[in-house]
């Protein structure tokens, strides 16, 4: 095998490609998928863990023979294994992404171990003395050169001192995806390239605003996406897909970010420094080149905060097990953009308010807590909604004295047509719950708590009852759930309620009237008792 | 040809160094763990007795125990890896008790004066004595460039090895080095595009390289294995083992394919020399499979007998076979699997990945993708009563509920039946998959519920 080509030399080697790059895409489309950790919220800005599959369609100008097609301009945070290219005739030889980014740190690396240029200025006179020599180290930080003087360090002389750099290829501006085909003949041709990209994330956002008589809301809910790549999507087809999908992430893609020429020196100390202190000494000519040193694919940071509102409604297609979202028309979703888009509008929504609280069993102390309130309804179409609720946050807006005042935020998972949505309201500090284990008083002041339906008189031994009280303050009466947390094997053996089930745990259902104070009273039987009185 | 100009700029390293032509040959086997066995095949000049040759453009990440080099008439004496860095504090630390020349550049006019100076030390600041005067370096702030006159001779830009041998006769002979590397490795991709009107899949291939060991290999013939030699791990103790993931293999395959293969590992040569640029991923075709049948279906497992507070998604599964009849037709060396769906527009979308182990022909091959929106199953504990001291008895309801405008089946497995568990009644035919769990194929009409309940003793 002869000519070997190493570096940035000319290639001589048989396998000469001519380098082709491919037009700017003519066609877009951008489906954003959200975070595959986030089952339920809103998405954050600082940080978009979800990704988006983008597919763009591009022409190409194919000479006869082997190319090298370059495809500028995709997303930052593509996932190179995820890359697929059709419409190509004679096929893809070999998929290539090269993470070697231009940066001053990757101009010295390329120019290691050849000719380069220093330029030396004195301040005084602006006079600029340039003298060849060879670049010897990078190594650590510093970089080490020789000119026919001698061996030096750079910028180690307090001197403004920058280097010239020859030409060097191989080093592009941002992440670059490259194919090489092999073509029969000269022609046009037109590709889809579609690959998975990081740095996007989109969420439902719902607003639910209550009717003044508190028995209805008023559903309305925005798609707000997000792309926090370098790289905007100009007029492209938008959709986002609901339901959480398998995305492996933390694959290492080798990428260079590139960094600043560091020029870090031998010890530095004076006289009249204190022991060790580490100062790097920037000239200050050298401000402009540490400058350039910005990571052009960096992990998404901070997004310039520019939300564009549009008033178009998506409309919901179903892909296999998930929801998918598509955006009418054509849109840009630009870099470092969020957007929102309309998702639904759903009016008189009738609701249940229901307050509840969770007691632990057989507290020595009396222990008071704030009642849990949510906003309870069905997912039909009998209740103006029918439709696929698609994870997000949701903010409850109240009105007092036709002043819109926000009651509550909080999450929603993903919900299916026909599933119970509840919407948490947060605590309720006037409605009250106080628990205590009552003394042997199973005979309660009116008499004996009445046993629960379905256990046995014989079975029963006479034990402590636990008492819960609930007051309401509100001028209207509350429905109230109360559920008892139990170890394995407990039951409830007595109760002046009646005694229901909710996700297999005893549960009271009650109705608390306006101005008044609720007590219950019960029995548990653990599963002590009973093996101490089984033979 | 190429004028090798790398640490030419060095004299004293020309004095040790061989130079050597260019023609060289590169052949590289990665292996799918992170590790690569490299020959380097160069023409080196040797010259009789004893000398040092050098070996620039070796891996970054060369494991240098694992360096062996072979070449007609020459007998090694000894082997270094020098990873002493080149910096400028190292230059002037190994300067110390040597003379430098410095330059003062006197900032009003620009006028140089030089002057020899002898490094006394280099502790915090650099001590130098100039004639019988002792100065601290740049101590004042004025400008003062040092100037050395020659680099060290064991302090490298990049770590590199040098192997010290003794020419039995001068000239130029073939070499040829080969080592371990860390840094490359390799796995594969696949796209699978679902088409649901007939439910089957085209299936596509990729081999993915990805190089980050610092040199790039020009030009290398290169064979991939699919398998993971045992490696020693050096010393370090990592005991850490990631939690299970859901067996993706449903029944291995024992079928055997047409590729070349190495003791038990699956060979994959590239047909063409290629480049493997540092900091590069490259991707190669090596399968490319259409209308393979492909089966749809649900599966939820509960992990044990406990009560879940909300109704949770099933998993959406697709499987399929890699046999030669009815499959892939090819063993499938570890890797991720995509799986994409036509939308209503006709644009391919991404439905979600599984990732697969190392599969042997003629498998089933069961992967999730992710959770279902539309089909859930809401496990509750019932009741849990205590039969005697060691015995609990379970009472499960599983409530699973269709949204979906056809009915599905729905794979429930109910695991976490540890010590003697037995079912005592279900609602429903159970198959025990293994001692520790229960399957039920429960039916779901569209867009409606079916409810499953099961009781299970459990003695501890």
């Amino acid at each position: 095998m002869l000519g070997l080509a190493i570096g940035a030399v000319p290639r001589a080697a048989p396998v000469s490609a001519a380098e082709i790059l491919a037009e700017p895409p003519s066609d877009l489309i951008v489906t954003v998928y959200r975070a595959p950790y986030r089952s339920s919220g809103s998405i954050n800005l600082n940080y978009l863990g979800g990704f988006a599959l983008v597919t763009e369609t591009r022409i190409v100008h194919l000479p006869a023979g082997r190319s090298r097609l370059r495809f500028e301009g995709v997303a930052d945070g593509i996932e190179p294994a995820s890359a697929i290219i059709t419409g190509l005739a004679g096929g893809v030889i070999e998929k290539n992404r090269d993470a070697r980014l231009l940066s001053p740190a990757a101009l010295v690396a390329a120019t290691l171990g050849k000719p380069v240029e220093l330029l030396r200025t004195l301040r005084k006179t602006g006079k600029t003395e340039r003298q060849t020599g060879t670049l010897l180290s990078d190594a650590g930080g510093g970089v080490v050169l020789k000119t026919e003087q001698g061996i030096e360090a750079l910028r180690c002389s307090g001197l403004p001192e920058t280097f010239s750099f020859e030409p060097v290829s191989g080093l592009s501006a941002r992440p670059t995806l490259s194919v090489e085909v092999h073509s029969a003949s000269a022609q046009t041709r037109q590709l889809t390239l579609s690959y998975l990209s990081r740095g996007f994330d989109w969420a439902a956002d719902y607003t639910a605003t209550l009717s003044d008589d508190g028995k209805s809301v008023d559903l309305g809910a925005w798609v707000t996406l997000a792309n926090s790549n370098g790289v905007g999507f100009p007029a492209a087809h938008t959709q986002v897909v609901a339901g959480r999908i398998n995305h492996e992430d933390g694959e290492v893609n080798p990428i260079d970010i590139g960094g600043p020429i560091l020029a870090q020196c031998w010890p530095r100390g004076s006289t009249s420094d204190q022991p060790m202190i580490l100062r790097f000494e920037r000239s200050r000519g050298f401000d402009s080149i540490n400058a350039l040193a910005g990571m052009p694919a960096a992990a998404p940071a901070m997004l310039r905060e520019s939300v564009v509102v549009t008033a178009q409604k998506v409309a919901q297609e179903q892909l296999g097990d998930l929801k998918l979202y598509r955006v009418p028309a054509r849109t840009t979703l630009a870099s470092r953009q969020s957007k929102q888009v309309r998702l639904m509008d759903r009016s008189g929504i009738p609701v249940d308010t229901v307050y509840g609280a969770e007691v632990e069993v057989d507290q020595d102390e009396a222990a008071s807590t704030q009642a849990h309130r949510w906003l309870r309804t069905k997912n039909t179409a009998a209740n103006h909604l029918g439709v696929a609720l698609p994870a997000g946050g949701v903010a409850v807006f109240g009105a007092v004295d036709g002043r819109r005042l926000l009651e509550h935020e909080s999450n929603l998972r993903d919900i299916a047509v026909d599933e119970e949505v509840e919407i948490s309201m947060g605590e309720s500090p006037d409605v009250q719950v106080t628990a205590i284990k009552e003394k042997a008083s199973v005979d309660a002041p009116q008499g004996l708590l009445p046993l629960v339906p379905g256990v046995s008189l014989r079975s029963v031994k006479i034990g402590a009852a636990d008492r819960v009280t609930i007051s309401n303050p509100f001028a209207g009466g509350i429905e109230f759930e109360l559920e008892l947390r139990l170890e394995a094997g407990a039951r409830v053996v007595r109760a002046d309620h009646a005694l229901g089930a909710k996700n297999g745990r005893p549960i009271f259902r009650l109705r608390v009237p306006a101005h008044e104070t609720v007590t219950v009273r019960y029995q548990i039987e653990h599963t002590g008792d009973r093996i101490l009185r089984t033979p | 040809m190429r004028v090798r100009l790398l640490y030419m700029g060095c004299s004293a390293w020309l004095l040790a160094a061989s130079s050597w032509a260019a023609d060289r040959t590169l052949s590289v086997t990665i292996y799918a763990d992170d590790l690569a066995l490299v020959q380097d095949r160069r023409d080196i000049d040797v010259k009789e007795g004893r000398q040092r040759i050098e070996f620039t453009e070796v891996s970054g990440q060369i494991r240098p125990e694992t360096v062996s080099l072979a070449a007609a008439d020459i007998s090694i004496i000894e082997q270094n890896f020098d990873f002493d860095l080149l910096t400028p504090a190292k230059l002037m630390e190994k300067a110390v008790g040597q003379e430098i020349t410095i330059v003062r550049v006197n900032p009003a006019t620009g006028a140089e004066t030089r002057e020899q100076a002898q490094v006394l030390a280099t502790n915090g600041g650099v001590v130098l004595k100039i004639g019988q005067r002792i100065e601290v370096l740049r101590d004042d702030g004025l400008p003062v460039r040092v100037i050395f006159s020659k680099v060290p001779d064991n302090l490298r830009a990049r770590p590199t090895l040098s192997v010290s041998i003794i020419g039995a006769r001068a000239g130029t002979r073939r070499a040829t080095l080969s080592y371990l590397t860390p840094g490359l490795g390799w796995k594969a991709d696949y796209v699978a595009l679902y088409n649901e009107s007939d439910s089957k899949i085209d299936v596509q291939g990729w081999v993915t390289l990805t190089n980050s060991s610092g040199t790039t290999y020009d030009n290398a013939q290169t064979l991939l294995v699919a398998g993971s030699p045992g490696q020693v791990d050096g010393g370090s103790n990592n005991n850490y083992r990631p939690p299970p993931r859901r067996s993706t293999l449903q029944t291995p395959g024992t079928e055997s394919g047409n590729r070349e293969r190495l003791g038990d590992y699956y060979l994959y040569p590239l047909a063409e020399r290629t480049t493997i640029a540092n900091l590069q991923t490259k991707q190669v075709s090596f399968l490319d499979v259409h209308g393979v049948p492909a089966e749809h279906g649900y599966e939820f497992r509960n992990r044990w007998l406990g009560t879940a507070e909300m109704p949770v998604s099933a998993k959406s599964i697709y499987s399929f076979s890699t046999s030669a009849h009815a499959g892939l037709g090819d063993q499938l060396p570890a890797g991720v699997l995509r799986f994409y769906m036509r939308d209503k527009r006709g644009d391919p979308q991404f439905i979600g990945e599984s990732r697969i182990d190392h599969t042997p022909m003629g498998s089933t091959l069961s992967l999730a993708t992710g959770d279902a929106f539309d089909v859930k199953v809401h496990a509750v504990v019932e009741k849990r009563t205590r039969i005697s001291t060691f015995d609990w008895q379970t009472d499960m309801r599983y409530e699973l509920t269709n949204a979906l405008p056809r009915s599905v089946v729905v794979k429930l497995r109910q695991e976490g039946l540890w010590g003697d568990s037995s079912i005592k009644a279900e609602s429903q035919k159970s198959f025990r998959s293994s001692a520790e769990a229960a399957e039920w194929a429960v039916t779901v009409p569209a867009n409606g519920k079916a409810t499953l309940t099961a009781s299970f003793e459990t003695r501890y």
